[in-house]
């Protein structure tokens, strides 16, 4: 049964819309990643589904039941901010039991429901501080408990981790992975940090202007993004993209001429586009290497050395960066010449409106 | 002038300067404390110093003034005034500040726009409304008008943008209701504005003088500082005594500034780290 249901939710301060009708359907236990640039609405949708903003129209179930007009408190949600929002004059204990004391649990279910958060996120040492005493994975240790302790439905996840420095951001998602696994309860997260989206998700939204561009698995958007934005969004480094002019082949093919690739033809078949027609290619930076059918003559200028691997910055003439990543690149420098090779099957067209050419 | 030079008598300039302005603030509490152990005729000689008249002014304060009965009602129309003041204005600058409507600001410029009226101007008004509510000679007639103060709606408006809005949200999906946030959530956090309020509206409350010298009119509702004024007054005033009474009238403000003073500094600056 599919637990959370958005049906055409839409949200409108005024006249300015800012959710343009999102249909989703979350099922128990999933962990769904909202994720897009800064203002595409996902903290809005979030937000809604918590009961913190209106639903302008639409329909939001949980389990089957309407629930746009109901308390946050009485959607079976529990909700972890970005900020931690812990009460500063409560100690970790008294944070953790709040809403329950409020929803009148009895005290020894509240002192058991604590300690066994506690237990999960080992925050038995810390129940009596006052959270300015806690450091920042603490506090969102402790926040991650004041919502385990109400066993929700759903736990919704606004930024958890864009607060944390980059080593304890890791460790803290290897933390909400592990809970996830261990309380098998479905959670929305939000996030821009599409790294995060990736290692955590089961199934990723990807929004842009309040609209949902893509729903899928990490690995299905990565190989299989539905337009330019989701496969620009998706990846890190970013895929290249080429501008390409489809040319037909005088044996009924087609290929694909990059004009700012010295006239490089591509033997890409750009299924539905029309010859004269603009594309854009689409090539992920771990796709080039020595192999491969379709060539570009580049210049590096400016390298990246990881270890593992290396980032090649390069360019042809004066255009566009392109980067590739390659495992032997030890031996590159600036200012050589290289001949980025790739498998034109890897490569994913685009037409002039960013949709995907199949 | 060489660098030197010019930061050496800049140093002097400015230790000159707040030296001088430190004497000015110190130089009247000097005064009333000498002056409450010499007698009449020494004061208005000038004389500043130590003098052995102080048994006999304390003696003489507490033979011609009630003193339990004016500072009873000094501190009921300061406590009552500022717990109430208090309560209105922090409910009035959280509002203004949480909630949105079309005329929030138009109504919180108006408000704002009433600091500028002198009192002066809203006396006979008010007197008349004293009088038609048949309040005129109680305690309530003082305390009424200085409860919707702009000044600690403003304060409170201003501090409770640094309440953060994600605590009032985690409170939501807690299950508290708005006055539930105010006052379980909001009251205890800022409690530190809330000790700097007290303070100002404190102290104000305790010396108020014009509006309780008016509505006040027999000696069993009077209050100390109407009392002092009073012993300043007489034909024959004997200012040994109206420093005794003064230094008496100081010491629930300084009391209450000495208990609160880390949490009035700390509400200047802020309650919420």
């Amino acid at each position: 049964m599919s637990e959370l249901q958005l049906n055409d939710v839409r949200k409108s301060y005024g006249n300015f819309e800012v959710i343009k009708g999102v249909d989703l359907d979350i099922k128990t236990g999933e962990f769904v990643v909202f994720v897009g640039p800064s203002g595409c609405g996902k903290s809005t949708l979030l937000r809604m589904i918590a009961g913190l903003e209106e639903i302008t129209s639409g329909d939001l179930t949980i389990d089957g039941e309407r629930m746009n007009d109901v308390d946050p408190s009485k959607r079976g949600i529990a909700m972890v901010f970005q900020s931690y929002a812990l009460y500063p004059h409560m100690t970790v204990r008294e944070n953790m039991g709040f809403a329950l004391r409020f929803a009148g649990v009895a005290k020894a279910e509240i002192e058991n429901r604590v300690g066994e958060a506690a237990n999960i996120l080992e925050l038995g040492p810390l129940l009596d501080r006052k959270p300015k005493q806690l450091s920042g994975g603490q506090r969102q240790r402790v926040a991650i408990g004041r919502a385990i302790v109400r066993h929700p439905k759903i736990f919704l996840f606004d930024e958890p981790l864009s607060n944390l420095d980059a080593e304890l951001r890791v460790h803290m998602r290897i933390e909400i992975a592990r809970l996830h696994k261990k309380l098998a309860t479905t959670i929305v997260y939000v996030t821009h940090d599409q790294v995060e989206a990736m290692t955590l998700a089961d199934k990723i939204v990807v929004m842009r202007g309040g609209v949902v561009e893509q729903v899928g698995s990490p690995l299905d958007l990565y190989d299989d993004p539905a337009n330019l934005f989701v496969a620009g969004f998706i990846g890190s480094p970013k895929m290249n993209f080429l501008k390409g002019i489809v040319e037909a082949g005088a044996d009924g093919t087609s290929h694909v001429r990059l004009p700012d690739f010295g006239n490089a033809t591509l033997p890409i078949a750009a299924a539905g586009a029309t010859p004269g027609s603009t594309v854009t290619i689409g090539i992920r930076p771990e796709h080039f290497g020595e192999s491969g059918s379709a060539s570009l003559d580049l210049t590096i200028d400016m390298l990246e050395h990881l270890g593992g691997e290396t980032f090649a910055y390069a360019r042809h003439g004066d255009g566009e960066l392109i980067i590739i990543e390659t495992k032997n690149g030890r031996d590159l420098k600036s200012g050589d010449g290289i001949a980025a090779r790739f498998d034109p099957a890897e490569a994913l067209v685009f037409d002039a409106d960013g949709r995907r050419l199949r | 002038m060489n660098n030197g030079t010019t930061r050496i008598a800049g140093t002097i300039v400015t230790y000159g300067f707040v030296g001088l302005m430190a004497f000015l603030s110190i130089f009247p509490f000097l005064w009333m404390l000498l002056g409450a152990t010499n007698s009449s005729i020494d004061i208005i000689k000038g004389r500043m110093m130590p003098g052995s008249a102080l048994a006999t002014n304390i003696a003489t304060f507490f033979t011609q003034v009630n003193a339990p009965l004016v500072f009873w009602n000094s501190a009921k129309i300061a406590i009552l005034a500022t717990v109430l003041t208090l309560a209105v204005s922090s409910l009035a600058g959280y509002g203004f500040e949480v909630f949105r409507s079309r005329h929030r600001d138009r109504i919180y410029s108006a408000l704002l726009l009433t600091m500028m009226i002198p009192f002066a101007a809203l006396m006979i008004p008010l007197f008349i409304m004293m009088g038609k509510a048949g309040l005129i000679n109680t305690h309530f007639a003082v305390v009424l008008p200085t409860i919707g103060s702009a000044f600690v709606v403003f304060y409170f408006r201003q501090t409770t943008k640094a309440f953060p809005s994600e605590l009032r949200d985690a409170a939501k999906v807690d299950g508290l209701k708005e006055w539930q946030i105010f006052l379980y959530i909001y009251v205890p956090v800022m409690r530190s504005t809330y000790a700097a309020a007290f303070i100002i509206v404190f102290m104000t409350a305790w010396n108020n003088y014009l509006w309780p010298l008016i509505v006040l009119q027999s000696n069993e509702t009077k209050t100390i500082t109407l009392v002092i004024s009073s012993l300043a007054s007489a034909y024959y005033p004997d200012y040994g005594v109206v420093m005794v009474g003064t230094i008496l009238a100081t010491l629930p403000t300084l009391a209450v500034f000495f208990f609160m003073q880390r949490q009035f500094v700390q509400g200047m600056l802020g309650s919420v780290k």
